[in-house]
């Protein structure tokens, strides 16, 4: 009796374990081994194998190459995949994907004539919220819709960042494998993020003062980190420098070169981005940058990982959006769609990137549209895998179908950036997830 | 700054009309070359010649006067029956800025304009359509120190940083009075009222806050000498840098000057004797409307003063300002200049400068100063620009009447011999643009 029910619960519970299992492998678990067969492969790597087969084993690729020359495992879930193309998963190097606060602002307007009147002065230390110190991570909601949408536009990874105030917090880097967030997590505390933003009511209230508060917040935490070394290398006679958590959030990208990205929404903020950075030595990423091309000559001078938004509506703050209706319907449909094609044409490297758009059909119709202003597919396709994978140094481990690498894959029924493409399934992790049925 | 509603209006207006034609103007090319032929030449500095021409290469005016063969290539404009003057300079405005004021704080001289310059502002076009080639553009009047100002020349369609004139002398912004002191605000429940809120407030805050970069420039000396010591103390630590006190130390090592707007006698007074206390230079009070009372106290300082031509009393700090300010000033020996403070009036300073002559009693030579070589002398440019001589730069406006005529007009503006402002090609693309407008759309065309 002991003993049946024993079997009983055990059969149970093996039966969810299979049912969990196709939908997230829980870490530390054997994932299941599939082999996607006959399909179109453009591995981003090398050349397009034009009938091939993709091996996948307990969430990493095993095998990749022609059907002749890759031999099905036995224990393989044979996922026939005749018809349909296989692409590295895209990867967004910036979404607000997941953020229960509303997206990113459309800018803001800093040509108020009257001075913004100040608050009650609040404590200091909740007078920059929320500050460097933030990880995103802790604010995050997952929610499957969401999943599904950056599926069905072939996003597997994305790198969830803040979107409040100056200072915004650290993303986190997260492969899109099902609905918990911890399985999901790639990496944490990947960059700060730093929009030229401004607080209402409170200091900085203009661009100009947000400018000045970056740089003495920059300054501050390098003496801190300063006075901290002196004091770890000889304490004896020395006042205990006092601890600040803010400061000492803003270390790591001061001192250790860790990745900071900065919201650009004019091709004035591309370069006040290019002389904080300098200023400081940072390791400064440029996102949004739909002005770049305007400010080609610098970035050619002082190249920059760039972040180029798939969101082609004018900030508040650009001249697109400030001259009139006829020029800021022109930017949103012409101007700011041709941005990726003329950096592409100039040798400027860059990623395209989800930014604050969260409907995975309408950043795929945009890079859809920036095709049609003059980027080849192919550069579009590299600015979704490889190149975003080698900024967020994980090219060992993404943006390419190699095998050793993470088992991501999307299989689309045509080529990706027509008009009538449709993911059929993504992989993610090795987790698969069905969405179009496959039919020749 | 303080703007009657009405022209702000109109700003509004104009720009909504400019605006269609705004992104098919050019940006200028770069010649840098130009012959002006046969026009009545203001030099403002070196007479007037009836009759000749001026060359500019490379940007630089190379010659003056008599008739002067074009060179091959050079582009050659005809001004016969016009006039030829220097390019207008506004000393006090704040157009092309993303932002006026940071007026969360009182004191805020880390807040500099130049990191917020807006080359894509159409006030530059405003500006240009009124003669004008440069401006000193400003923190505004909000905090008794606000911020670094910053001089930009009018190049329309060029990068932000092509337009900053890094010869001009560094500038910070001061303001006493009305607007600094918050009198016009009402303090809502849960807000409090920002200090100072008296004039006296104001005078102290200004001390209280060169007492602290002082004591900032002492601690760095005192660290600076125990560093350079030969066995420098162990455990020395420097001080912290602070980006507010180092604008404040240079203003107090004289390497930036004093602008601050002050309309009262009173206070003017008293700001000067606290300039005269810490030893800093003010180079000019804006808008001061009770100038006339104090123009040999100025004058005897070495002051200048920017200020409007008329309308006056918009509010109580104004009530005793006078029509006869500038020009009673300029004749006591005050280095005058008329400003816009506009992105409107910026495009009629001339006829401000003009007013001078009937309120003050200026000659026609005397008020043009007001808005060309004195604004340069108090930006200290005055070798580059303001007059028209060989050697300076080709900043030239070009008008159909003389331009303290109340019937001129500006038809030309040149920006080191480039063309920036075309009267005549502008209304060609007006009236193009007006012709698309009126043709019939086409099905689902854009609206």
């Amino acid at each position: 009796m002991k003993h049946s029910t024993r079997v009983f619960v055990s059969l149970i519970l093996f039966l969810i374990a299979v049912m969990a299992l196709v939908a997230a492998s829980p870490p530390g678990d054997v994932g299941p081994t599939y082999a996607i067969r006959n399909c179109k492969i453009v591995p981003v790597a090398g050349p397009v194998i034009e009938k091939g087969t993709i091996v996948i084993r307990d969430g990493l690729i095993e095998s990749v190459g022609p059907v002749d020359k890759i031999k099905i495992p036995e224990d393989a879930e044979i996922v026939e995949a005749d018809g349909l193309v296989a692409y590295p998963g895209l990867i967004s190097a910036l979404s607000n994907l997941f953020l229960e606060t509303p997206a990113r602002p459309e800018g803001q307007a800093f040509t108020s004539e009257e001075p913004p009147q100040p608050q009650a002065q609040q404590p200091q230390e909740d007078r920059f919220p929320p500050g460097p110190g933030l990880l995103v991570l802790d604010q995050l909601k997952p929610k499957r819709a969401g999943v599904e949408s950056f599926h069905k536009a072939g996003f597997t990874t994305v790198l969830a960042a803040p979107a409040r105030g100056i200072f915004e917090g650290q993303s986190v880097l997260l492969n899109l494998n099902g609905e918990p967030l911890q399985p999901m997590v790639l990496r944490n505390g990947v960059a700060l993020h730093i929009n030229f933003t401004t607080e209402r009511g409170s200091y900085p209230s203009s661009l100009m003062g947000t400018i000045a508060h970056i740089r003495q917040s920059f300054i501050d935490a390098d003496y801190y980190a300063a006075r901290q070394a002196q004091y770890e290398k000889g304490p004896a006679g020395l006042k205990r420098p006092e601890y600040d958590p803010r400061l000492e959030a803003l270390v790591p990208f001061i001192r250790d070169r860790k990745p900071v990205v900065f919201q650009c929404n004019n091709v004035e903020d591309i370069k006040r981005a290019l002389k904080i950075a300098g200023e400081f030595k940072l390791n400064a990423f440029l996102a949004g940058a739909n002005e770049a091309w305007r400010a080609a000559d610098v970035l050619k001078k002082s190249p920059v990982p760039l972040l180029i938004a798939l969101d082609f509506r004018p900030p508040a703050t650009s001249k697109y959006a400030a001259q009139g209706e006829e020029l800021r319907k022109k930017a949103e449909a012409e101007i700011y769609p041709a941005n990726a094609a003329s950096l592409a044409k100039e040798g400027i490297a860059f990623a395209l990137v989800s930014g604050s758009n969260a409907d995975g059909a309408a950043v795929l119709r945009n890079v859809r549209t920036a095709i049609k202003s003059g980027l080849s597919p192919d550069a579009a396709l590299r600015a979704l895998t490889i190149q975003p994978a080698r900024y967020m140094g994980l090219d060992r481990t993404l943006g390419t179908l190699e095998p050793g690498k993470i088992a991501n894959v999307v299989l689309v029924k045509g080529e990706f950036f027509d008009d009538n493409a449709q993911v059929a399934k993504v992989f993610v992790d090795g987790v698969q997830f069905k969405y179009a049925e496959v039919t020749k | 700054m303080n703007k009657p509603a009405l022209p702000r209006l109109l700003t509004l207006c104009l720009l909504a009309a400019a605006a269609v034609v705004v992104s098919s103007l050019p940006a200028a090319a770069d010649s840098r070359d130009i012959l002006i032929k046969n026009g009545t030449i203001l030099t403002v500095t070196k007479g007037v010649i009836p009759k000749g021409d001026v060359l500019v290469i490379g940007g630089i005016i190379k010659q003056i006067g008599g008739t002067i063969a074009a060179p091959p290539g050079v582009r050659v404009v005809d001004a016969a029956g016009r006039y030829v003057l220097p390019g207008i300079i506004d000393s006090h405005t704040h157009i092309a800025l993303a932002g006026t004021n940071e007026g969360s704080e009182a004191i805020t001289p880390e807040a500099d304009v130049g990191t917020v310059i807006n080359a894509d502002d159409t006030a530059i076009l405003t500006a240009l359509s009124g003669g004008v080639t440069m401006v000193h553009t400003m923190h505004g009047s909000a905090n008794p120190i606000g911020g670094p100002n910053v001089v930009l020349k009018m190049k329309w369609g060029r990068p932000s940083e092509e337009l900053v004139v890094k010869e001009a002398l560094p500038t910070l912004k001061f303001a006493l009075g009305e607007n600094v002191k918050q009198s016009g605000r009402t303090v809502q429940p849960g807000q409090t009222q920002r200090y100072p809120a008296t004039r006296m407030g104001v005078n102290a805050i200004i001390r209280r806050e060169f007492e602290k970069a002082r004591n900032y420039m002492a601690q760095w000396d005192r660290y600076n000498r125990a560093a350079a010591a030969k066995n420098p103390p162990r455990n020395l630590v420097p001080p912290r840098k602070d980006l507010r006190l180092e604008v404040l130390a240079e203003v107090l090592r004289g390497e930036r000057v004093a602008r601050c707007h002050s309309y009262q006698a009173t206070e003017t007074l008293e700001f000067m004797e606290l300039a005269k206390e810490f030893g800093f230079k003010v180079q000019c009070f804006e808008h001061i409307w009770e100038g006339y009372k104090i123009a040999d106290e100025l004058a005897a300082a070495g002051i200048g003063i920017s200020v409007f031509a008329d309308s006056w009393a918009y509010k109580m700090e104004a009530a005793e300002g006078i029509a006869y300010d500038a020009g009673y000033c300029a004749k006591h020996g005050v280095l005058v200049s008329i400003n816009s403070d506009s992105g409107e009036r910026i495009r009629r300073l001339f006829n401000d400068a003009a007013k001078t002559m009937k309120y003050g009693g200026l000659t026609e030579d005397e008020a043009l100063r007001l808005v060309t070589i004195n604004p340069a002398i108090q930006l200290g440019v005055d070798k580059l620009v303001g007059s028209l001589e060989v050697g300076k730069q080709g900043d030239i406006a070009i008008f159909s009447e003389h331009p303290m005529s109340a019937y001129t007009r500006c038809d030309m503006t040149i920006i080191e011999g480039d063309v920036y402002f075309d009267r005549d090609q502008v209304l060609k693309e007006r009236e193009e643009a007006a012709k698309k407008a009126a043709a019939p759309r086409d099905k689902g065309g854009a609206s």
